[in-house]
């Protein structure tokens, strides 16, 4: 069976080498500095996914892990242990699941599939049979003999990784695979990556500017921004503990709200904004002066509201509020309550909720991230992005 | 005027005579009236005007093969092989020079200004016209042309080369500077719509860069490789000036023993000689035919540009 020929490092032995090294890539197009002095590592069997906005150097980052871009400086990149920092794409024990997925227009199904078995000789029938196996895997099984124009997107995009998986790569690299599906079958397609990584144990790469995607799929999320890398961790880190207001913004926090830090205890940072004292959980560097400016972030369905004083938990942020604009979004309601310091956004789940008479909205202290406003490679307005 | 107008119950006068059929039909069927008239008509006109026989002025109208037989007897049959041979020999050293070239102009090339000059000096033989283009070899590779004085002068020959000019040499020279662009543009045009993608992902999947121009390159390519082939073979076949000013008397080829025929009003054999032309280019097309056979005839040539 194709699944366990390809299972080759079916669980990440704990303390194993990493299987992949990137050590100070930097690369400029001209002027523009798209990749600054970055270093990462992939843990064999590893779900590592890249996010950022365009421009943030994360495509650029996968190509020269790929081998398709020359850094302009790097420090060293090993694939298996080896450096193959001066060995062309052809040669590293790594394939890409492209954007477009670049199918060979004028080769069915099976040669496009083939054809990496076909470079390095192997021959006709076990090629054949280790096409179908991947075939089987990514659940086409009787497509081998169409031709690329009659398949539709997501046809195209599980001939591309099986093309990409047919050569037993060490690490598979996918170049935001699923941008060109639309909504529904990118859902579909995020669960079945996700099945198919955890079938094969193979090491995935994962470029994305889709915050969802990352935290559906990812065991590690590396955030980058203009080149530099802002926050890496596990989803639930990045989600809950954003590093920065930019890292809370990216990871959709609605309400971002500027105040001094006044203490660090502890976990818990304490805030001062529009004479009201804001708890959180402190998301910064250890020593941070007193007097900082902060960003105290919450997702807005964790805002509650309340009627009274007595309506809210014990030790939590309340705020009097008045009730502003609601927007119908199907699911929910976005409810905009205006406080002391400007709209801060609750989401409501039912239907029962009496908006009429509001007079406060709340959140617990560990529902709330405290965090610098600037961190690392925030400052300032950017060179323009690059794809 | 659209489809609707002529099912419309209003439409009256002269559109009653004209059959209702889709505007789609009409101009299809406009165009090949048009070519029919304009160019099958002519070459049917030819190839009968080749099986008649002339008589002072007036021509007589009973079949015959005399002008046929008259052409081969003449070293027709030789002139014939000649002219192939040729227009075969340089198209395929056109390829040859051509592929590289437009390889280089479509995915080497990063600098525009570069590329920009390189399209400019290809449309520069288009400037003159194809007699004054030729003439200017003259000076160069005649007796007393720029390379016997050079060779001369260096004293590696003692007396003037003569097989520079008026020799198949120079008639294949003339015909390479003449029809470089017509390969080189088709094949350029093909391998510039080659998304990058593809090479990458060839290299990407560990094919070295030898093998990404066999496997992709040269498949993707193949309808300009197929179009740069007909546009050079087809016209230097029927080119008269490169092989009556280059070659003279010594290098008889088909199309400049056409135009000479008709310049001293020899027009019988002159259309049967257009007609064997003709007849070698049907076959040459029957050949294109076979030969794209296995990749699937010229539609599965064409396949290939589908994404």
């Amino acid at each position: 069976m194709p699944t366990n020929e390809l299972a080759q490092n079916a669980s990440p032995a704990a303390g194993e080498a990493p299987v992949l090294y990137v050590e100070r890539a930097t690369h400029r197009f001209g002027d523009v500095v798209a990749l600054d002095d970055v270093s990462i590592t992939a843990q064999r069997g590893e779900f590592l996914t890249l996010l950022g906005e365009s421009g943030s150097g994360k495509t650029t980052l996968l190509r020269i892990i790929a081998g398709l871009e020359r850094p302009t400086r790097i420090g060293r990149i090993a694939i298996d242990g080896a450096d193959v920092s001066a060995i062309p794409a052809s040669r590293r024990n790594c394939t890409t699941v492209f954007q477009h997925y670049a199918l060979f227009p004028h080769m069915s199904v099976g040669q496009n599939i083939e054809y990496g078995l076909r470079v390095r000789g192997v021959a006709r029938e076990k090629r054949r049979k280790r096409a179908e196996g991947v075939l089987e895997l990514v659940r086409l099984p009787d497509k081998y003999d169409r031709r690329v124009h009659q398949l539709s997107g997501g046809e195209r995009q599980r001939v591309a990784l099986a093309r990409a998986l047919v050569t037993q790569p060490s690490i598979l690299l996918l170049d935001e695979p699923l941008g060109a599906l639309d909504e529904k079958l990118r859902v579909d397609m995020q669960v079945e990556l996700k099945d198919l990584h955890e079938q094969l144990g193979l090491t995935f790469i994962y470029v994305t500017h889709s915050q969802e995607e990352a935290l559906t799929m990812s065991d590690r999320i590396i955030l980058l921004r203009q080149g530099r890398v802002v926050q890496q961790g596990p989803p639930q880190d990045l989600f809950d503990r954003p590093a920065s207001r930019f890292v809370a913004d990216f990871m959709g926090v609605e309400n971002l709200l500027e105040g001094t830090l006044e203490s660090v205890t502890g976990e818990i940072a304490v805030v001062r904004l529009q004479g009201h004292a804001l708890r959180g959980i402190w998301c910064g560097p250890r020593a941070t002066e007193p007097g900082t400016p902060v960003c105290v972030a919450v997702r807005a369905e964790r805002v509650r509201l309340a009627t009274e004083q007595q309506g809210f938990v014990q030790g939590a942020n309340g705020i009097p509020c008045r009730t502003g604009a609601t927007i119908y979004k199907g699911k929910y309601l976005d409810q905009t309550l205006e406080t002391d310091f400007g709209p801060v956004k609750a989401r409501i789940w039912d239907r029962d909720t009496d908006l009429s008479d509001l007079a406060y909205v709340w959140w617990r202290e560990g529902d709330c991230a405290v965090t610098p406003l600037g961190g690392v490679g925030t400052a300032g307005v950017g060179p323009a992005p690059i794809g | 005027m659209t489809a609707a107008a002529y099912t419309s119950n209003r439409s009256s006068g002269l559109r009653d005579f004209i059959p209702r059929l889709p505007a789609g039909v009409w101009s299809l069927s406009g165009f090949s009236l048009l070519w029919f008239g304009g160019i099958v008509l002519p070459l049917l006109a030819i190839i009968v005007v080749s099986f008649l026989q002339g008589r002072g002025l007036k021509i007589n109208f009973d079949p015959t093969i005399l002008q046929y037989k008259r052409f081969f007897s003449y070293g027709g049959g030789e002139m014939l092989a000649r002219s192939v041979r040729i227009a075969g020999t340089v198209t395929m050293i056109e390829l040859l020079l051509a592929f590289p070239f437009a390889l280089w102009l479509a995915k080497g090339c990063k600098n525009n200004t570069v590329r920009l000059l390189t399209f400019t000096a290809l449309t520069v033989p288009f400037f003159l016209s194809p007699a004054a283009r030729v003439i200017v070899w003259r000076s160069v590779f005649g007796i007393n042309g720029v390379v016997n004085q050079i060779l001369l002068g260096v004293g590696i020959v003692d007396e003037p080369v003569l097989w520079l000019i008026f020799s198949e040499f120079s008639v294949h020279f003339g015909f390479i500077g003449a029809f470089f662009p017509t390969m080189v543009w088709p094949i350029f045009l093909s391998v510039s719509l080659i998304d990058n993608d593809f090479l990458e992902a060839s290299g990407d999947l560990g094919a070295s860069r030898l093998r990404t121009l066999l496997h992709i390159i040269l498949p993707l390519a193949l309808p300009g490789i197929v179009a740069g082939f007909v546009f050079t073979f087809i016209p230097m076949l029927g080119d008269a000036v490169v092989a009556s000013h280059m070659g003279g008397n010594n290098v008889l080829m088909l199309a400049a023993q056409v135009q000479s025929l008709i310049g001293v009003s020899n027009f019988l054999v002159a259309a049967a000689l257009a007609a064997v032309v003709l007849a070698i280019m049907l076959a040459f097309q029957v050949l294109l035919w076979l030969a794209l056979k296995p990749v699937g005839g010229l539609a599965g040539v064409f396949a290939s540009l589908r994404r």
